[in-house]
């Protein structure tokens, strides 16, 4: 049982702390870790990358190499990074790179340093943030209620399938593909038996996490050729277990249930403004008034896709 | 003697209940305000007493419902009236997932659809839906009746042991096991007495009854394809 919430606004706003009250509000279907995917305003060029150091006594060095890798596909830092001042061993950290030459190889290449840094989210405005603990929690050490931004993804989790970790938690980005993130409710029987098809592709995977898996499947067959919706369907048809996940993109977030109608979904859409979650008590954190349209998904092998309208506009 | 008010709010839902368990003791009739859908609302209610909850509530509303009656002034959230044991549930909007899973006897009562699973493993009691009853509504049902006046979704009444489901109005597909039979005159008025305290009964209605075919009773080699349905 975990909690995922979706969140699209007209026009960017407090997203962060829409997503931080969606999650708060169903803290109690995983608690071990929460974590959020925010499309921020986009860039024109260059990439936020948000990643995870697991020794805090080596960010310096952990930096300098993962900027000497950047150098190495004719990229740099273009800011100062950023990170969270918290006294734990792990660290999270924020930079802003030049648009490396090849973002695959590049990421392939900075994986080589995974074990110590590993890279969380890329993208032109995507951010990933997660961490062990719960919504208020997360949001406080990270400072989620501030960002900026169109859209974005919550997940609070309740480990069943691997191990509690700040990096194994939600969302997971589709390792290498900029800008692409998925939360997910549920758990898939046949994972590994996909995850090892993917990984002969050449994709890796930094986690166990079951979930890790669904945005890059999901991904690849948009590379294919696929376009979201029919990826979609295809995901219902060919992955097997119990899931409601919610896929981000720079322009959309789509979703998928099960055959089985097994993880339910709750929506209220008030022109164009979604807000999306597992729980009917947490739209409503963000929702007023008794007499919104609560839509439910509770049926099987559903899936749908909602549009970012205005990505730019000023609050 | 007026109605006591609770007010739910953003209050721990374990005072809100303390508060209807003694407004109960004192045979007060209750209502419930500012709900914002949250869980196990009017859980073990015992009998006499009577409650109405403002708006929508969350899961597990009425839950091991012991002889109250229950009125939902909206939605209801997931397992609506589980395991309930007597009294009797309205639903004034949507009932949610698993409403009565596992119930054992008394009535719910859902004006609008309910959502997939409902009556999952009922063992007795019965279920009213005006709408639309779910995805495998009746799903593994030990006993009881689910009475849909609005259709029903796919995999109906899938692996029903030996409850009933009944429906008027067009069915997307039988789960499996499922078989429709032709009820009898004296099995209407059954149903029917169900259906007129609540003011629905209607002599018209072309029923459709449907009952376990018994197959997925003992294990059979012949039938390993139904075991092994999806």
């Amino acid at each position: 049982m975990c909690g995922i919430a979706g969140r699209i606004l007209n026009a960017p706003g407090k997203i962060g702390r829409d997503l931080v009250e969606l999650m708060d509000a169903q803290e109690h279907r995983g608690a071990d870790s929460t974590g959020f995917a925010i499309y921020g305003i986009p860039r024109d060029s260059g990439f936020i990358v948000r990643a995870m150091g697991f020794n805090r006594e080596m960010l310096s060095k952990d930096l300098e190499d993962f900027t000497s890798v950047l150098k190495e596909h004719g990229s740099d830092l273009v800011e100062d990074p950023t990170w969270d001042d918290s006294s734990d061993r792990h660290y999270s950290v924020r930079l802003v790179i030049k648009d490396p030459a090849d973002i695959a190889r590049w990421s392939h290449d900075a994986d080589q340093i995974c074990k110590r840094l590993e890279i969380q989210s890329v993208g032109r405005s995507l951010e990933i943030i997660k961490d062990t603990g719960g919504a208020y929690v997360v949001a406080d050490k990270h400072g989620v209620r501030d960002m900026v931004g169109t859209h974005g993804l919550g997940h609070a989790r309740l480990a069943t399938e691997s191990d509690v970790r700040p990096n194994a938690s939600h969302p997971f980005w589709a390792r290498p593909f900029p800008d692409v993130a998925i939360v997910h409710n549920g758990q898939i029987t046949d994972y590994y038996t996909w995850r090892n098809r993917l990984e002969h592709k050449g994709y890796r995977f930094m986690t166990y996490n079951d979930s890790e898996l669904i945005a890059v499947w999901v991904s690849d067959r948009m590379k294919e050729g696929l376009s979201m919706e029919e990826a979609l369907t295809r995901s219902i048809e060919e992955i097997d277990g119990v899931f409601t996940f919610m896929i981000g993109q720079p322009d959309k977030i789509g979703w998928a249930k099960d055959r089985f109608a097994m993880k339910p979904l709750v929506v209220v859409d008030e022109n164009g403004e979604i807000a999306a979650a597992t729980e009917e008590q947490s739209v409503r954190r963000v929702c007023e008034g008794e007499g919104i349209s609560i839509i439910n998904y509770d049926g099987p092998g559903l899936h749908g896709i909602w549009g970012v309208g205005n990505r730019r506009a000023a609050a | 003697m007026s109605d006591v008010v609770i007010e739910v709010g953003d209050r721990p839902v374990r005072e809100v209940h303390q508060d209807i368990q003694e407004a109960a003791k004192a045979g007060s009739s209750i209502v419930v305000t500012d709900t914002r859908s949250r869980h196990n609302l009017g859980v073990g209610l015992p009998k006499g007493c009577k409650v109405r909850f403002e708006g929508s509530v969350g899961y597990y509303c009425g839950g091991l419902n012991n002889g109250a009656i229950i009125e939902i002034e909206n939605n209801a959230g997931w397992g609506c009236g589980e395991a309930m044991a007597d009294g009797h549930i309205t639903v004034n909007g949507y009932a949610g997932m698993s409403v009565g899973a596992a119930m054992l006897g008394g009535t719910i009562h859902v004006t609008g659809d309910s959502g997939p699973r409902a009556g999952v493993a009922m063992k007795g009691g019965n279920i009213v839906v005006e709408g639309k009853i779910g995805y495998q509504s009746g799903f593994m049902a030990h006993g009881g009746k689910i009475i849909a006046l609005g259709g029903a979704g796919s995999s109906c009444a899938d692996a029903l042991w030996e409850g009933e489901v009944w429906v008027t109005g067009d069915i997307e597909d039988l789960g499996v096991d499922a078989v429709v039979t032709e009820p009898t005159a004296e099995q209407v008025a059954e149903v029917d007495a169900i259906l007129a305290p609540l003011g629905l009964k209607d002599t018209s209605r072309d029923w459709r009854r449907i009952v376990a075919g018994q197959r997925l009773w003992y294990f059979e080699s012949r039938d390993a394809k139904a075991w092994l349905m999806i």
